[in-house]
């Protein structure tokens, strides 16, 4: 009787539990264990897009992203600290579609972004906008107190490092993707200020992090730098306007040019250089500043970078690229490039060299951005390529990656921990994360 | 600017997430409904005036009434394509019903009229689920009026035909890729439109045992025009671009049907039935949007590409007493959606279904019905392939039913 009633028991639940369930997914995790989960890293890895740190952003973080998928492989809570609202401090980006043109959202700054919210903590994505290499580890807890980001989670603004707060949580697993700010703020000033972080300090600080958080047996992702060359921020504005974009019309304007010219070609002269600055009918590469040189002007080479903050009025208007030369803040030259590079590829050596000597999987997220920045790469529908707002890969900041481009930065995290650790992470679909937000 | 590629509109009879058969439903009877939804070869009620206008000139006294609903609560679950978890849709209860009434007018022919609401019903996926862009809700209601004759000839042969006149209005929604931090891009679609068809039955009783029945159901084209569009976009999107305010055209075709159906009554009590439906899906290739607005970005055509359908049905209904009256019934829907052109706004999946019902008769001739209809699909990976949208889907539902039944 009993085995009859609760049978009778079973298909009534049946029957009138109205949802009906799917099977349930279970990954392998290889030999890896997912369950305690930090990220390490810069404004890539906080979620920082379309020139802020917000809401949305952050959820389309590729930590947060690789966290959903470690979900089924026994990956744990993963927390991140989260801004209140879509603006963060207050430099939003968002398209205005009338003038095609990114501006500010312009919108009322939200206070408690400011406030603290340790007390959330702790946090498994540490990733800080603005980060250096060496800001990571121990000699930098006034970072903790320096940078805003960092200070509204950070456990004691002041004392606390990046570093620490990771070892804290006892993570079996992390990700590190950091260098890029190490050579961005020079790039960003134009050469003209910042510094490039040296290769000795690069290795000595990336070293340190790594011994201290795999001491404990944490496996981990590393990914390297990737070239600054593609980014809308440095690549647009030679589209609109290339190096030798000055037109010259009239003869009488050529004529101007060089007599007004003439004195300082002969000074260039004197010291026995042929970089003198001449200008004749047609395309004329444009007058910049170069530090580098005694007389401090030459003419633009090609190659030569104009930034997204050159201010194309002054240049229409002003006489700035004829007349005036162009500060060198708005421009990369051929030497301040070489620096940056250089200096990217030496990261990069050392970061792939870590990665053998921790055994940890390695990310080349540079082989995958140059291949977006020069053939392009369709996923599911989704073309990605460098162009400035429509290329699908860069926000509205000209540097930082949309959420889509996001979601494949993820999926190369886990297609390289699928690789060296025998895990079954599933990848997703860059379709399901946003790409231009408008005004 | 990015092109909207696609507009996906709810099928104007679409019950979405509803009882399997594309987007076609059949409870039009609690009687039918018991017993396996067969109806075809069955007879005694107004009833029949849906199922096969040849019953009425066999219904039972001289008139006859019936009227009833019945309450669809679906769940589909859906898991996209390499997550692991399953989003729910949380529509309301749908509430179809029906009235009849039929009389003899003759010895021989029979009228009868009936009012039936086949689509009315709400599916509601929410406006940030994953799949927004190709549906969030869909709303969509449907009165189908049919003035109906019967003839009989002798006690072998009767025919009918009736004719439908059909008056419809959707409602949907969906996200389109146009967002600002404060606004989710949205399209909203509304439209209401006439439409007409026939229904036509031949009904045979060779002996009293034996009844054998066939029906012929036309397709219904429901053409939406002048439907109002609304689009809420960000401010700064040109009104070139996306027209806030906006009509459309699109155009639904309603399958035919075909049905045979056989029932013996094996003794006193027991009676058996079995039926086929076979569904003319494959008229439902695409559906095409056009607006008159920037028809040149906004217009699309979105395949669906269905197929034929043919459902078996077996039903049996038992006399326990003068008083109570029992059924039960199974039947197998196939689906008629394509698995390469499955939308999340119509997941009809293979069903498998069962029925149970009953009559009470307090006095004669006075039936008060009851019926219960289950249905269960597998869980089965389905692909929106020009949306690029692929994952695991799996429905359930519960449709109890009540109507009354009164000859005289």
């Amino acid at each position: 009787m009993k085995i009859k009633n609760l049978t009778y028991l079973v298909i009534l639940a049946f029957l009138f539990s109205c949802k009906p369930e799917l099977d349930e997914v279970t990954l392998s995790s290889g030999n890896v264990d997912f369950s305690k989960y930090v990220a390490i890293g810069n404004s890539l890895t906080a979620g920082f897009t379309d020139g802020e740190l917000f809401y949305t952003g952050q959820q389309n973080s590729y930590p947060s992203i690789l966290a959903q998928q470690m979900k089924p492989a026994g990956g744990g809570d993963f927390k991140q600290p989260m801004m209140m609202d879509e603006y963060g401090f207050g430099r939003r980006l968002v398209l205005d579609a009338t003038i095609q043109m990114p501006v500010l959202a312009g919108l009322e700054l939200n206070p408690q972004n400011f406030a603290s919210i340790a007390g959330q903590g702790p946090f498994n994505n540490l990733g800080v906008p603005g980060a250096k290499s060496f800001h990571l580890v121990h000699g930098a807890e006034s970072f903790s107190l320096a940078n805003p980001y960092y200070k509204r989670f950070a456990a004691q603004p002041g004392t606390s490092t990046i570093l620490a707060e990771a070892i804290a949580q006892n993570p079996t697993f992390f990700t590190c993707w950091i260098g890029s700010n190490d050579v961005l703020g020079y790039a960003l000033a134009g050469g003209a200020a910042d510094s490039i972080t040296s290769n000795e300090v690069f290795q000595m600080s990336l070293g340190i992090l790594l011994q201290e958080i795999t001491a404990n047996g944490a496996k981990g992702a590393i990914a390297n730098i990737t070239d600054l060359e593609p980014l809308p921020y440095f690549s647009f504005m030679n589209t609109q306007l290339p190096y030798n974009g000055l037109p010259i019309t009239l003869p009488e304007q050529a004529a101007a040019l060089n007599a007004g010219y003439a004195q300082l070609n002969a000074i260039i002269k004197s010291f026995g250089s042929n970089d003198t600055l001449a200008f004749a009918l047609g395309q004329n590469p444009f007058v910049i500043a170069d530090k580098d040189l005694p007389w401090g002007i030459r003419q633009m080479k090609s190659g030569e970078l104009f930034l997204l903050t050159l201010p194309i009025d002054s240049i229409m208007n002003h006489g700035y690229g004829s007349m005036v030369p162009i500060p060198d803040k708005y421009v990369l030259t051929t030497s301040e490039l070489a620096n940056i590079n250089n200096a990217i590829a030496g990261y990069n050596q050392i970061i792939a060299a870590y990665a053998a000597q921790f055994d940890l999987a390695y990310v080349d997220m540079n082989t995958l951005l140059n291949q977006v920045a020069t053939e392009g790469i369709t996923i599911d529908g989704v073309n990605f390529t460098s162009t400035f707002v429509t290329g699908n890969t860069f926000s509205l900041d000209g540097i930082h990656l949309t959420g889509k481009a996001s979601a494949i930065a993820a999926n190369e995290f886990i297609k390289a921990i699928n690789l060296k650790y025998g895990s079954d992470l599933l990848e997703v679909s860059p379709l399901f994360y946003t790409g231009i937000t408008y005004r | 600017m990015r092109k909207i590629v696609l507009f996906h509109i709810i099928m104007l009879l679409s019950v979405s997430s509803l009882i399997a058969g594309g987007y076609q439903v059949r409870l039009q009877g609690q009687r039918q409904t018991g017993i396996g939804l067969i109806g075809t070869s069955l007879f005694g009620d107004a009833s029949s005036l849906f199922y096969n206008p040849a019953g009425l000139s066999r219904i039972n006294g001289k008139y006859s009434f019936s009227a009833g609903m019945s309450a669809i609560m679906n769940s589909v679950g859906f898991r996209l394509n390499n997550t692991y978890n399953t989003v729910y849709n949380d529509n309301p209860v749908g509430t179809p019903l029906y009235f009849y009434g039929s009389a003899m007018v003759t010895n021989d022919l029979g009228f009868g009229i009936g009012v039936y609401t086949p689509y009315g019903t709400t599916a509601v996926w929410g406006d940030d689920w994953i799949g927004a862009q190709l549906i969030q809700d869909l709303s969509l209601q449907a009165v189908f009026i049919q003035p109906t004759l019967s003839c009989k000839f002798g006690d072998l042969l009767s025919i009918g035909a009736g004719f439908v006149i059909v008056t419809g209005g959707v409602e949907l929604s969906k996200a389109i890729p146009y967002n600002s931090p404060e606004v989710m891009g949205q399209t909203n679609l509304q439209g209401s439109t006439s439409a007409y068809g026939y229904n036509l039955g031949l009904l045979l009783t060779p002996g009293k045992k034996w009844s054998i029945g066939a029906n012929y159901r036309s397709e219904v084209t429901m053409s939406l025009e002048e439907g109002d569009a609304v689009f809420t976009v960000p401010a700064s999107i040109p009104e070139q671009l996306i027209p806030r305010e906006n009509t459309f055209n699109a155009e639904l075709p309603l399958p035919a049907n075909l049905d045979f159906g056989i029932s013996y009554q094996a003794t006193d009590k027991l009676l058996l039935a079995a039926e086929v439906n076979y569904v003319f899906w494959d008229v439902y290739d695409s559906l095409k949007f056009e607006f008159s607005k920037n028809p040149a970005m906004l217009n699309s055509s979105n395949p669906r590409k269905y197929s034929n359908t043919l459902i078996p049905r077996i039903g049996a209904e038992y006399k326990f007493s003068d008083i109570v009256t029992g059924r039960i019934g199974f039947y197998y829907d196939p689906t008629p959606t394509n698995d390469q052109y499955f939308t999340p706004e119509t997941p009809s999946l293979t069903t498998y279904a069962f029925t149970l019902g009953l009559s009470v008769y307090p006095i004669e001739n006075f039936a008060i019905e009851l019926s219960y209809l289950h249905l269960e699909t597998q869980q089965e990976t389905k692909s929106y392939v020009p949306d690029n949208f692929t994952g695991d889907y799996k429905s359930r539902t519960l449709i109890p039913g009540v109507g009354l039944r009164y000859n005289f």
